[in-house]
């Protein structure tokens, strides 16, 4: 059974950043290969009269979210926790929109209390342990939303249609606010710079990797209904990358042995396709192209976080399993 | 069983900027604008009420249960939400305030206010304006709609009632709406145009008994017709509130 550790203090915080290795090293990493894809970019437009209006817009979204995502985790815990609830906010809208269960402003008013309720357990203290973070109201919150939600439907008193709104309900409130809220939670490990950059970064990286490999060797399609440009070739190449990935940031995940960088890896690697996928079926099934336009070059809050949503849940529960959080 | 499908009502301004979704009208619902609009009205009622000593006669003749027209005279941009302010809090969101588009969509700022305070409804006061009348009557048709008109087609500067457009006459001729005529006293003193702060003047909104135009033909010289009958029912309505102000104020004075 796993002990729960007892902080003192919060392991995020503006002078814990500065002291930290991690954060140093991460924040020097990201600054070299937003110059450094700038650079790229900037050779293949001037250099071979490419056009790369479509790396450009995406790059130009990269300028702006990573000094926002960078302040936050700087700032300190309970920064870094509303920003991932603001995050997790936006995509459910988004998420609701797309469904129509925003025609029913009552059922997504309970999903957003859902969400918000996760930010409030990863904020507050354990009663029990002073530990941040109410871990099990976490774990149960899930319970929660469903009786809230179908507690709606019963006082409403009125039964058409009420198992299409609870269900889109509460799957946007477990895919998208339980989700993503294992992000918003990592911000109350002891290593929680290692984590969350590790995180954050791998997932981007696969994502990237994938593009690329995809440009370079993709052949032939690996779920065409869904996705038609993804390639085999693609999400191997991808995988290989985020596999190896942590072997190389070491330093942000001390505590995991050579076996178990892998396995985080692949947890990326794997679960990132997964996760761009699932939210291409919903896209799909919907009948939408993009979940929305809140991010120039990346299309919505939702199409930028959807490897995150698969990934976070498998990752937190590894760690937490491995070396407690 | 079919489980292939399973119809999705994705939101008609999807893949809309933030403000474009907010030019459109009706809107698509919103969680957060929606709770936004209910604090500033519950605000601005207060507020109203407290500093303007806001009072309302013959809130009784707003029909419950159907789509309706409000018709006032126009002074100040005080009149809408003074209008808004007689509707019950919950129907905010399905009162749609007629606004000038050169005006209201002039800046960002502006329209973000107005469209998330008054759900305005942009409309354009040159010749494209008769689109618009078809979009204000595809409203009127679904149940529990409230539009706001503003005849005059702007606030006035001397504070006389000024002549009422056809517009409104073109909108209600030959149909069954009820439209209710409306006196708004006072907020040409309280907040002028070319002003921006209001004064701490008394405030007060008559509500007169609601009429339909069924057997008035729908032309220009019906719609003439319906405007002057509407201009002369709020100008009744003023002469109705100076009676009884002066009434209740001689009291005072003699008591």
């Amino acid at each position: 059974m796993l002990q729960p550790v007892i902080h003192s203090e919060a392991a995020m915080s503006p002078s814990a950043a500065l002291q930290s290795e991690i954060f140093r090293i991460f924040a020097f990493l990201t600054t070299g290969l937003l110059i450094v894809g700038g650079g790229v970019i900037a050779l293949i437009r001037f250099g071979f009269a490419k056009n790369v209006s479509h790396a450009w817009d995406s790059y130009r979204g990269w300028l702006v979210m990573v000094p926002i995502i960078s302040v936050s985790l700087f700032a300190g815990r309970e920064t870094a926790i509303c920003f991932f609830t603001l995050i997790s906010v936006a995509a459910f809208i988004e998420y609701s929109r797309a469904t129509g269960l925003h025609r029913d402003l009552t059922m997504t008013s309970a999903g957003l209390v859902g969400v918000i309720g996760i930010a409030v357990a990863a904020i507050v203290r354990d009663p029990q342990t002073g530990a941040p973070g109410v871990y099990g109201l976490f774990m149960a919150a899930p319970v929660f939303v469903s009786v809230m939600l179908v507690l709606i439907s019963v006082l409403r008193n009125r039964p058409d249609g009420q198992l299409k709104v609870v269900a889109l309900s509460l799957f946007g409130f477990v895919y998208i606010g339980w989700m993503f809220g294992h992000v918003v939670f990592l911000a109350n490990a002891r290593n929680a710079y290692g984590y969350l950059l590790y995180l954050l970064f791998a997932v981007e990286l696969n994502d990237i990797a994938a593009y690329t490999c995809g440009k370079l060797f993709g052949r032939r399609p690996l779920c065409t209904n869904v996705s038609p440009w993804k390639t085999r070739e693609g999400a191997i190449g991808a995988v290989v990358i985020s596999a190896l990935f942590p072997l190389a940031v070491r330093f942000a995940l001390p505590e995991f042995s050579a076996i178990e960088c892998v396995i985080v890896g692949l947890i990326v690697g794997v679960g990132g396709h997964l996760g761009d996928l699932a939210i291409s079926v919903i896209k799909r099934d919907v009948g939408v192209k993009d979940m929305g336009t809140l991010i120039p070059g990346h299309g919505g809050v939702l199409d930028r976080i959807d490897s995150l949503l698969y990934t976070a849940p498998l990752f937190f529960h590894f760690t937490r399993y491995a070396h407690g959080l | 069983m079919n489980n292939d499908s399973w119809h999705y009502d994705t939101a008609t301004d999807f893949g809309l900027s933030f403000l474009d979704r907010l030019r459109r009208c009706p809107r698509e619902p919103d969680p957060f604008v929606y709770a936004a609009r209910t604090v500033s009205a519950i605000a601005i009622r207060a507020a109203m009420r407290i500093y303007n000593r806001f009072e309302i006669v013959g809130r009784d003749n707003l029909p419950g249960d159907r789509s309706f027209v409000m018709v006032s005279n126009h002074a100040s941009h005080m009149d809408t939400v003074a209008l808004l302010a007689a509707l019950r809090l919950r129907c905010v969101h399905s009162a749609y305030p007629l606004a000038a588009r050169d005006y209201f969509d002039a800046n960002r700022l502006r329209l973000a206010l107005t469209a998330i305070i008054a759900n305005v409804m942009l409309f354009d006061r040159d010749a494209s304006g008769r689109q618009g009348l078809n979009h204000c009557k595809e409203l009127l048709e679904k149940p529990g709609n409230v539009l706001i008109v503003f005849p005059e087609g702007t606030r006035t500067l001397d504070g006389q009632v000024g002549m009422f457009r056809r517009g409104i006459g073109l909108l209600v001729a030959g149909t069954s709406y009820p439209v209710v005529p409306c006196y708004l006293k006072g907020t040409f003193h309280a907040l002028p145009k070319k002003s921006l702060i209001p004064r701490p003047s008394r405030v007060g909104l008559v509500i007169g008994k609601p009429r339909s135009f069924e057997q008035i033909e729908q032309s220009d010289s019906g719609a003439v017709q319906i405007s002057n009958e509407l201009h002369d029912a709020v100008l009744a309505l003023s002469s109705e509130t100076r009676r009884q102000t002066s009434r209740s104020l001689s009291k005072e004075a003699y008591q």
